[in-house]
């Protein structure tokens, strides 16, 4: 049996998955700033969880923003090809993609597993995760309870600061006026879809239009969003790995590739040892 | 002290020699307050260097001095002064950059600040603006620097020319265009020769304009050369190169630059050399100044066996055979039918595309003679007059053309807080992929 790991080095999650004829494994942990360091941990959790030595392992992917620092890996690949073709194993009808990270989102059209067309948010927090992220801090709400609370309002606050620092003060002087926090949650989902929507219409999006990453886990994101399009939204079963998933395909690819000529890809050679930036 | 960026490497030599030709612009208007030459602010691509080459004035080009002092990461303090008093940050950094600098210039006395990169641009005599279709802070941009400068002169050159109307006909108009556009170069003229307290030399501006038409077709056939594979020279090198024709038109020496670059880049295509090896994806640079501060960009995708043959961005100039330019002894009439047929030449082809426009025609034409596998822009957000119809133009092409892998980045001229090189690379790098996902589909 042939295994394949891909690793997805997030902004704030880093997440792993091993795929034999199956998924083996898929494992998230936190991102620090030790990225080579929690690397390791994760994909040697991930190999307890598939019972499998790191020696098992065929070929290795890696990918998101921290994916050159996986010194294992044999090969890194941009997070929006791993999400174009992660998407398509799980929803084959998926033509555009809206990835929501914690630190940029993304618009992809795919065709067949393949990348035609991107964009991207990386320069401004606002229409990110991290914009939810602060003001679920600010109303003093947990993260993952903002999406089911926004869908209570009665109506929507709108939020008129595009800017995250500014909405966050705008946020805490309406509190301060009696305006309910699912109001504002509703409007600050709003908002949020409203940046990413304008962001991914750059792209010239047909449906089915699915949602990855963490901002999927939030249904009143997911909701926004769909008001946006006029249409419901697609979710994978589990949004954050899409990427990870995505490589270790990748990873077989290239695999059965190199095998259909009789070859095999060259692989890095490293070990799966503990390194740090601080040592 | 600010962080000087390594200079990037370069393919050729003479864009090798480029920086000395930037400082030697900029040492000329110190030299010239020296000899007694008049000194004019000016603003690049506006039909006006034969004036300034035939009369010995010696331009101050504030572009080119606020590129320098992007280039050496250099500008934040000119960014700030500016800033202080109220220019706001999404105004043309080149604007608010050459401002800034004005200002503290002008608080010292006229003494050239501490620390001016390479030197400095001198104070000028009188200030050149320029309201035309391309740029509007050429407009203001001489006016807002006089506010400080009290005692220097301004004249605002307007070349206008017919704005693209898919429903027009923009030849029943261009006469009346060319018309307006040489009595604002005769205005000129008589504001240079009061200034300068002399009177135009009519032949010599004749034989300074026939130097630029030279220039023009040498710098075309130059840059033809790039149509190689694989390409000998890529956008990176141009964004150097285009310094003699952008900054130094109507001068032997810049003619004399091309002369070299074209021997050099027919040695470099007979000696097989390759900007990449192996060259993987072709690409344009469709629109877009760069980041002046990021120019090793050009080398990341060199890399990674993207090149660069061909970009419009600094492209001022085109066969003169191809503009059909009507015959005239003025050589004032001679440059505005030269400036306003360089803008109008691609309207006709572009009608012939339904849906199209001349900017996407011309992107269109340099794909196919380029074989070009790929699209790059650059949006500068401070630059927005030029950068606002980028997206449409991106819109346009997938629509008229095909559905072509398109790479938009986002940064500035100058304004470096703009710019995230792990942020810029990773989408170069998806970019990439597209371009070999592209290529596999194509076959």
């Amino acid at each position: 049996m042939e295994y394949f790991a891909g690793v997805d080095i997030g902004s704030t999650m880093t997440k792993v998955v091993i795929m034999g004829d199956k998924m083996e494994a898929s494992l998230i942990g936190p991102t620090g700033p030790e990225h080579r360091k929690l690397a390791n941990r994760v994909m040697e959790e991930a190999l307890q969880q598939a019972r499998l030595s790191f020696d098992d392992l065929t070929y290795i992917v890696a990918t998101g923003y921290g994916r050159i620092n996986v010194p294992f890996a044999d090969r890194q690949i941009t997070e929006i090809t791993c999400h174009a073709k992660g998407l398509q194993s799980l929803l084959p009808s998926v033509k555009t993609v809206i990835d929501v990270g914690g630190q940029d989102s993304k618009g992809i059209k795919i065709l067949n597993g393949k990348v035609m067309n991107f964009v991207m948010n990386d320069k401004c927090a606002a229409g990110t995760g991290r914009f939810l992220e602060i003001i679920a801090d600010s109303l003093g709400v947990p993260l993952d309870k903002i999406g089911e609370i926004s869908l209570t309002a009665e109506k929507i606050a709108a939020v008129s600061s595009t800017c995250t620092v500014f909405a966050e003060a705008e946020i805490i002087s309406r509190l301060a006026t009696g305006e309910p926090v699912a109001n504002l949650l509703a409007g600050i989902h709003d908002a949020v879809a409203t940046r990413i929507a304008a962001l991914v219409r750059k792209l010239n999006v047909e449906p089915d239009i699915a949602v990855t990453g963490g901002g999927a886990k939030n249904i009143g994101l997911v909701k926004a969003l769909g008001s946006k399009f006029g249409r419901e939204l697609l979710v994978p079963p589990e949004p954050l790995i899409t990427g990870a998933l995505g490589a270790a395909l990748m990873g077989k690819d290239i695999y059965i590739k190199y095998a259909s000529e009789g070859l095999k890809p060259s692989r890095s050679g490293n070990k799966l040892e503990e390194a740090t930036f601080f040592k | 002290m600010a962080e000087e960026k390594k200079g990037r490497a370069v393919a050729t030599s003479a864009a090798a020699s480029v920086p000395k030709f930037v400082r030697g612009n900029m040492q000329a208007t110190l030299r010239a307050k020296e000899e007694g030459k008049k000194v004019a602010a000016a603003y690049i691509a506006d039909g006006q260097d034969e004036i300034f080459r035939a009369m010995d004035i010696v331009p101050a080009w504030g572009e080119s001095f606020s590129g320098v002092c992007a280039a050496k990461r250099d500008a934040e303090k000119y960014l700030q002064k500016a800033e202080s008093d109220n220019f706001s940050r999404s105004l043309c950094t080149y604007a608010t950059c050459e401002i800034g600098f004005d200002m503290m210039r002008e608080e010292l006395g006229g003494a050239m600040p501490e620390g001016a990169p390479w030197g400095g641009i001198a104070r000028p005599d009188m200030m050149i603006g320029n309201g035309q279709l391309l740029c509007d802070p050429r407009f203001k941009w001489p006016q807002a620097t006089q506010h400080y400068q009290r005692d220097v002169p301004v004249f605002v050159n307007n070349m206008y020319y017919p704005p693209w109307d898919p429903n027009g006909d923009h030849h029943e108009v261009e006469a009346l265009y060319v018309k307006y556009c040489t009595e604002e170069l005769r205005e000129l003229v008589k504001f240079c020769e009061k200034i300068c307290g002399k009177k135009m030399d009519w032949d010599r501006l004749a034989a300074t304009v026939e130097l630029s038409d030279k220039t023009w077709d040498l710098f075309i056939d130059t840059y033809a050369l790039r149509k190689h594979i694989p390409t000998p020279m890529d956008t990176g090198d141009a964004m150097n190169t285009m310094v003699p024709l952008t900054f130094n038109l109507a001068t032997q020496e810049a003619y004399d630059f091309y002369v070299a670059l074209k021997a050099e880049i027919e040695q470099k295509i007979a000696d097989g050399f390759a900007v990449a090896n192996p060259e993987k994806y072709r690409v344009i640079w469709a629109a877009g100044l760069p980041s002046w501060f990021a120019l090793g960009d050009f080398q990341y995708f060199n890399s990674k066996g993207v090149v660069f043959p061909v970009e419009v961005t600094y492209r001022g100039c085109e066969k003169i055979e191809l503009l059909d330019l009507p015959k005239t002894n003025d050589p004032l009439e001679h440059i505005a039918w030269r400036w306003v047929r360089y803008w109008t030449h691609w309207y006709d082809a572009a009608k012939k595309r339904p849906g199209s426009t001349p900017k996407v025609e011309r992107i269109i034409e340099y794909i196919e003679d380029y074989k070009c596998d790929g699209v790059v822009f650059h949006s500068a957000f401070s630059c927005r007059s030029w950068h606002a119809g980028i997206m449409q133009q991106a819109a346009t092409l997938k629509k008229v053309y095909k559905d072509i892998p398109i790479l938009i980045m986002e940064g500035d001229i100058v304004d470096i807080s703009s710019y995230n090189e792990a942020d810029t690379h990773n989408r170069i790098d998806a970019f990439i992929e597209t371009l070999a996902a592209y290529k596999t589909r194509q076959g």
